[in-house]
């Protein structure tokens, strides 16, 4: 059977979420491996939250954003910029490819957009397989 | 009747005693020497002095799962993990650590409730004490009472005596391994002399020492005193002084959980941590660092004597040596020593 | 060496006679002259107990928070002393007013535990401290070593074999926290690692729970670490975590055009932002 990645998204309220929302409502088909957890603003992600995702044995994560310039909030967004950047680096100083992270800046017209790069970040983790380093014991029962 | 065997084969013993179970012995890796379970009897070595931690781990590890359980819908399914009774073997442990081990008796079989978790690996451990052969400026052991070839508590004593390891058993379970244990050589009348020239050598030796007479009677007296906020004033509050040394006990007990399933677990903890008498209800009796050094000095010195009957220290001076800051434990209960009989004396 | 310990102590003199300061953070001798001890002269006759020499290490500028807001210290600082004194000052734990910094510049310190000289391989490469009221000695040349060519070695490396090491260094780790406790900026109370809600990593140290706590750690002094190496001289496991720091210290140096702790007016990157910053890195 082919390996089956299991994708955490964080996409933000405003832009990126309503942009998958959109996706949905138009009917638009793309893989279902990315599931999304909502917040706010981007720059309410702890970075913690990444490497929490990675030991509980996420195969890939995928961070989703306004536009720099376009934050609801005006500026979380140029703050998650350098947040994630750094966080980015920790994980390929770990040993973690660098494809298995990705932020992306998706609005909410750009429902299609959202389709693609889930379809494209589901194929790039498939390729790259199973993530073994950080879940060394992958706990979930199912 | 000792035994012996050269150095350079030391590999041939380790893999035997490795035959006879689980086998705890000093092994060099990237924090020096320390005791591991040993997979590869090639990177036991006895080119130490003493090693980074005790071998309480031996009985005491660092994580211990006592129950593992899991969710279904009809509740939970929990089983708990059965005490190990394996038969273990301890190798190369210094005559200070090995009385460490007695320290920890007190504590986890004396009182009338055993913890059986301690007491099933101490039942079924064959311990084999190393003589040292030189001093070094920290230890103190010889303030206890501890000779640098003590065989008190051991079940065989081994010395390193020119490129020799000659061993005599003290016990009838040490007697037993050596005679299941091939690869061993009788000793002629020549060894016997060497191992006994060798114990007397050790005896010899001296490490420095702290006067321990009435200091868990005195420790008390200053309990209040400003005494405690000089000399925990460079303490950084870490727990490397609990987590190295061989009679540190105090733990924890945690759930760890993921999704549907987890264990419970006792782990080591800290009194030296901030959280460390965190109550549920929020408050903290001793939030500030001072308090938390009294309470570990007060605690070794003071307080386990009136319980135990013995000073839960003996001297290996580790606490001292990887202290990031140099704290050294043996000066502040002479300083305290000092502090409390010159109290006394203002007090008349 | 000895220049130094004898103005040291000369300033701590004055500094305590004229009431000027509370204390004086320096060092005194330990159990022997080369395991010093960190330690806050009070009084004048406290002065004569300053010692100063290659092995006084620490980074005093940890003991700068343990102190009532508005308490006027005076503190001996090395380079990266002093930088860490500035990223206090930056975040607003101390005033610059409130500090009388006695700057040394110095190089050859050693670690006595493990018997080495401690080079910019180690620890950064600020021999000259970059903020100062009194400077204890003369300036040092600037060294033209990169306190990052220490890195190149596991940066050239593949993902697999950085992963490797880095499981080997981590899964040693018995959670002491001397790393944390050690270091000037990790001053928070209560620290993530302590939190049970949520529980972001278990009390026993798996590698999994070693690694949460690790990396957020790493992530938590990015753009902040000074690079002083106490973290990884106080770890009783020789884990090389400067290693890590350095790496995060030299990307948000590039990524961001700003070092951490040079000066007290600037704003420390991660709480910053440019609207130019690059996007090229996520993608």
């Amino acid at each position: 059977m082919a390996f089956d990645p299991t994708i955490l998204g964080i996409a933000c309220n405003w832009c990126t979420y309503t942009g998958a929302d959109l996706a949905g409502t138009t009917r638009i088909q793309y893989p279902h491996n990315v599931r999304v957890a909502r917040v706010m603003c981007s720059s309410r992600i702890n970075p913690a939250f990444i490497f929490r995702a990675f030991e509980l044995g996420a195969d890939g994560v995928l961070v989703g954003g306004c536009h720099p310039g376009d934050c609801h909030y005006s500026t979380g967004n140029l703050y998650a910029r350098r947040r994630l950047a750094v966080t980015k680096k920790i994980l390929d100083f770990a040993g973690i490819e660098p494809g298995r992270f990705k932020v992306t800046w998706i609005s909410a017209s750009e429902g299609h957009i959202f389709a693609e790069t889930v379809k494209a970040f589901t194929e790039e983790v498939r390729s790259l397989g199973p993530q073994t380093k950080f879940a060394v014991t992958k706990g979930n029962d199912q | 009747m000792v035994k012996k065997i050269e150095h350079d084969r030391i590999q041939e013993i380790i893999a035997a005693l490795m035959e006879k179970g689980i086998l705890y012995a000093p092994v060099e890796d990237e924090e020096g020497v320390n005791f591991h379970l040993v997979d590869d009897p090639a990177r036991v070595t006895l080119d130490f002095y003493n090693t980074v931690q005790g071998p309480k781990c031996a009985f005491f590890p660092q994580t211990e799962e006592l129950i593992r359980y899991r969710m279904t819908h009809e509740g939970a399914d929990a089983a708990e993990v059965e005490p190990d009774e394996s038969p273990q073997v301890l190798f190369g442990v210094r005559p200070c650590d090995v009385r460490s081990l007695a320290i920890m008796d007190e504590l986890f079989c004396g009182g009338g409730i055993v913890d059986p978790y301690w007491k099933n690996r101490r039942d079924n451990t064959t311990i084999i004490a190393y003589a040292f052969d030189t001093v070094d400026t920290v230890d103190f052991y010889g303030s206890f009472g501890i000779g640098a070839a003590d065989d008190t508590g051991a079940d065989i004593l081994m010395v390193k005596v020119d490129g020799d390891l000659l061993l005599d058993a003290r016990t009838e379970k040490g007697t037993a391994l050596l005679a299941a244990l091939d690869g061993l050589d009788e000793a002629a009348a020549e060894d016997e002399k060497r191992f006994a020239a060798a114990v007397e050598g050790a005896g010899a030796l001296e490490t420095r020492r702290i006067d321990t007479d009435c200091v868990a009677r005195d420790l008390p007296g200053i309990f209040d005193s400003e005494f405690w906020q000089t000399e925990a004033a460079p303490c950084l509050n870490c727990g490397v002084c609990t987590f190295v040394c061989p009679t540190c006990h105090c733990f924890d007990i945690t759930d760890e959980t993921l999704f549907s399933k987890g264990r419970r677990v006792k782990t080591w903890d800290s009194c030296m941590f901030t959280d460390f008498t965190l109550h549920a209800s929020g408050h903290n009796p001793r939030t500030k660092k001072h308090q938390r050094l009294r309470q570990r000095v007060n605690h070794k010195f003071s307080y386990y004597v009136t319980n135990c009957d013995v000073i839960s220290c003996v001297g290996c001076g580790r606490c001292t040596r990887f202290c990031p800051v140099n704290i050294d434990i043996a000066g502040i209960v002479e300083r305290a020593r000092k502090r409390a009989s010159s109290q006394q004396i203002n007090n008349q | 060496m000895k220049g130094i310990e004898k103005r040291l102590r000369e300033e701590a003199k004055k500094l305590l006679e004229t009431g000027s300061v509370s204390a004086v953070l320096a060092f005194r001798d330990g159990y022997d002259g080369d395991h010093p001890v960190p330690f806050a002269a009070r009084d004048v006759s406290d002065a004569d107990a300053i010692v100063f020499n290659e092995y006084c290490t620490h980074n005093l500028a940890r003991y700068v928070t343990e102190y009532e807001p508005g308490t006027k210290i005076a503190i001996a600082a090395k380079g990266a002393d002093s930088r860490a004194l500035v990223v206090l000052i930056q975040e607003e734990k101390v005033k610059r007013d409130d500090l009388v910094i006695l700057g040394i510049p110095c190089s050859g310190m050693k670690d006595a535990r493990r018997g080495t000289v401690i080079d910019e391989a180690t620890t950064g490469n600020t021999v000259n401290p970059v903020i100062h009221d009194i400077m204890l000695a003369d300036q040092l040349p600037e060294p033209d070593t990169s306190p990052y060519s220490v890195l190149t070695d596991l940066e050239s490396r593949g993902h697999d074999a950085r992963w490797k090491f880095w499981r080997k260094e981590l899964s040693r780790c018995i959670r002491c926290y001397a790393c944390r406790n050690a270091c000037p900026l990790c001053y928070c109370d209560p620290c993530f690692v302590d939190q049970t809600e949520p529980r972001w990593a278990d009390k026993s140290p798996s590698l999994e729970s070693n690694l949460m706590f690790h990396l957020t750690r790493f992530y938590h002094l990015a753009g902040r670490c000074v690079d002083c190496g106490d973290c990884s001289r106080a770890c009783p496991m020789n884990i090389p975590l400067y290693l890590f720091h350095k790496k995060v210290a030299k990307e948000c140096e590039e990524m961001f055009g700003q070092t951490a702790g040079m000066d007290p007016e600037e704003t420390p990157v991660m709480v910053d932002f440019k609207v130019e910053d690059s996007d090229e890195i996520l993608l």
